[in-house]
């Protein structure tokens, strides 16, 4: 397995103690890195290394699979979209190929989730190859349009990510192997913006909600036309399933779940990793889960918390996590340390959930503020009786109900700190509440404050 | 009665038919931009009555203006059926009865393509109803001698009144509904105040109901 503390910036790193010591980094696994330059080169870290196009062909070669012989391998190696839903890849394709219409590719980086910053840097360190597989994906679905959307919030800190594509962008056109036409488009820093209705609205020139699921992005999005809206790290899974195969794709990961997955790794020291790890690694190997560590969160703000003890039976894969309460989502592992009030932490997010609603379902923009304030109560001493009842009811009352799965996944996000909190509940109840730290562990954007947030 | 007549009586009456219908129709779609619900009808019936009316109103709009022009009594000529002051005969108040056909036509092309070209282009055209309708109005008021004395006076007045009383109805909760990017910060403030001022017992029953009645009754989008 490879290690690698990549450059990315962390503004939430904890700044009122010592960070903790760096932990051992566990031995590599076989083959990989497959998505991330080696970690050898890596150390130079310099992301601009990576703009050269015929470096990267000397490394990666050229594809053997395209259109429907990759649509096949791409079925064949079951790799499934890695923004979150997991869904399979060869499903998309096929269905968005056989609408029969000229289709749109949209590559998606928009990164809404705070926690997780593996799309960037993947782009900053393998852009090549993501664009590699926006070609290949449209060729596959025979479109000759191309989007790819980044976070536009990034732009701020340190050097440009857009311009960096688009020296990329630039550099490729130079050799003059791509047919598609590709656009960069900036998505607001709003946590539902890479929802994939969402990343279509934006293109379509509007603001950063999802829409209902009466039609579907793969029959009608971009224009009106069938969209294809992949996660970058999916669509350098397919450039290099293009390249050598299906079955060399399954050589990691388990026989379910094959292949490599990049992770965001927040250390309790507060720092930030980017892991490209096997499907299937268990949890302890990836994150440190020792007496200072109270709690990991696995698949972000849309997961689940998972007491220390469980996670460390369990694996990097949805099997494991699923029946946990988890879900491997985009990769996001969060070791909470004990100095922290678990059930305080939960509530800030889940407070900030409620305002990242889109406000169009009655269930998600209701409910979820009447969930965050319960849990606001809760996270408070002596919380009044009813405040837990009134959590278990409501959540009850909008999973399910939104146009897109912003309830579902909040509730399960809060509903995993009532049951892996339940010791500090306790005593909250008793008027007492064991953290030492009052700062902010989990990181977040800036809240929405009025309709030019979402655009 | 001669054909002639026959046109001329046809041409009056589905001319005040289709003044009402699409008074109803701009009711309704009031109520569908709104959101808003009739009394025992679910809340797509009110879209799919609104699209039933407005391609009844159509077929009583061409019937309006095919007797019209074969009337023979006067001469408007096809192309004032469409081209805006071409009519020799009362070429104002036809021409404005060309002007609204257009924009009726216009509405339920974009309306039955609504698919193919898109929402944003959809409903920028769907503004014109809100032009459309006066419109009419003025042209039938115009046009003819029949809306402006006895009982086809009150039908008039009363068409006025109840879309003026749709139009501020939509204007004022246009301006009273928060923003989408404001409804989730309402609610959270709505909630939070509950839950740290209302602590005595009955209050806070009360705030939990208020927020059980909400999320019970709450639709998905």
């Amino acid at each position: 397995m490879s290690m690698l503390a990549a450059r990315v910036s962390d503004q939430h790193r904890s700044q009122d103690s010592q960070p903790l010591p760096r932990r051992a980094i566990p031995a590599g696994q076989s083959g990989l890195p497959r998505l991330l330059p080696p970690t050898a080169q890596l150390a130079a870290a310099d992301p601009r290394r990576s703009l050269d196009f015929a470096a990267h062909l000397v490394r990666h070669g050229l594809p053997r699979f395209r259109g429907a012989a990759l649509i096949e391998q791409a079925g064949a190696a079951g790799l499934t979209g890695r923004g979150g839903a997991a869904f399979p890849v060869a499903t998309k394709l096929a269905a968005v190929n056989g609408a029969g219409r000229p289709a749109i590719v949209v590559g998606n980086a928009a990164e809404g989730e705070p926690a997780s910053s593996k799309d960037a840097a993947l782009l900053w360190f393998s852009p090549h190859l993501v664009l590699d597989g926006l070609q290949a994906a449209a060729e596959a679905v025979g479109a000759r349009t191309a989007y790819l959307c980044l976070h536009a919030a990034r732009r701020q800190s340190g050097p440009d990510l857009a311009t960096h594509i688009r020296i990329a962008l630039a550099n490729r056109s130079a050799a003059g192997t791509d047919r598609a036409s590709v656009e960069l488009v900036e998505a607001p820093p709003r946590f539902l913006a890479g929802e994939e209705s969402a990343l279509v609205a934006i293109i379509n020139g509007g603001a950063a909600r999802p829409r209902d699921k009466t039609r579907r992005v793969s029959e009608r999005g971009v224009e009106g036309r069938p969209t294809l809206v992949q996660n970058v790290e999916t669509l350098a899974n397919l450039a290099l399933i293009a390249r050598h195969g299906a079955a060399w794709f399954r050589s990691v990961g388990t026989a379910d779940e094959p292949g490599s997955m990049l992770c965001t790794v927040r250390d309790p020291d507060g720092r930030v990793r980017i892991v490209e790890t096997a499907l299937g690694t268990p949890l302890h190997r990836l994150v440190w889960l020792g007496d200072d560590v109270q709690a990991l969160l696995v698949g972000g703000y849309h997961g689940g918390w998972l007491a220390v003890g469980a996670a460390g039976q369990l694996s990097l894969s949805n099997a494991d996590l699923r029946p946990a309460g988890a879900m491997i989502g985009a990769g996001v592992l969060v070791a909470l340390p004990a100095a922290y009030c678990g059930l305080a932490e939960t509530a800030r997010i889940a407070r900030s959930l409620a305002l990242e609603s889109a406000g169009q379902c009655g269930p998600c923009f209701n409910g979820l503020p009447a969930i965050a304030a319960a849990l606001a109560a809760v996270a408070e001493p002596r919380p009044a009786d009813h405040e837990l009842a009134n959590l278990g009811r409501w959540a009850g009352l909008v999973a399910g109900r939104g146009a897109c799965h912003h309830p579902d996944g909040t509730v399960r996000f809060v509903a995993s700190a009532l049951s892996v909190f339940a010791g500090e509940i306790g005593e909250h109840s008793r008027g007492r509440c064991t953290a030492v730290r009052s700062d902010q562990f989990l990181p977040l954007h800036a809240a929405a404050l009025s309709e030019s947030d979402w655009r | 009665m001669t054909s002639s007549t026959a046109l001329w009586y046809a041409s009056r009456a589905t001319g005040v038919v289709a003044l009402v219908l699409l008074t109803v129709v701009v009711v309704l779609g009031i109520m569908v931009s709104r959101r808003g619900r009739l009394p025992g009808l679910p809340r797509f019936a009110t879209t799919s009555l609104h699209r039933s009316m407005s391609l009844l109103a159509v077929a009583f709009i061409a019937i309006h203006v095919v007797t019209a022009i074969a009337d023979p009594y006067v001469t408007i000529g096809i192309a004032a059926a469409v081209i805006p002051f071409a009519s020799p005969y009362k070429p104002l108040w036809l021409g404005l009865g060309a002007i609204s056909f257009d924009m009726i036509v216009a509405l339920v092309a974009t309306s039955l393509a609504r698919a193919r070209i898109g929402r944003r282009t959809w409903r920028a055209v769907h503004w014109l109803a809100y032009a459309c309708w006066p419109v009419a109005v003025l042209h039938g008021i115009g046009s003819s001698t029949d809306l402006r004395t006895g009982w086809l006076l009150l039908l008039t007045i009363c068409c006025c009144a109840v879309v003026l009383a749709a139009a501020s109805w939509r204007i004022g909760t246009a301006i009273a509904a928060p923003g989408r990017a404001l409804r989730p910060a309402r609610a959270l403030a709505a909630a939070e105040l509950s839950s740290a001022e209302l602590s005595s017992a009955e209050l806070s029953t009360a705030g939990r109901q208020a927020t059980d009645q909400r999320l019970t009754t709450a639709g998905a989008r």
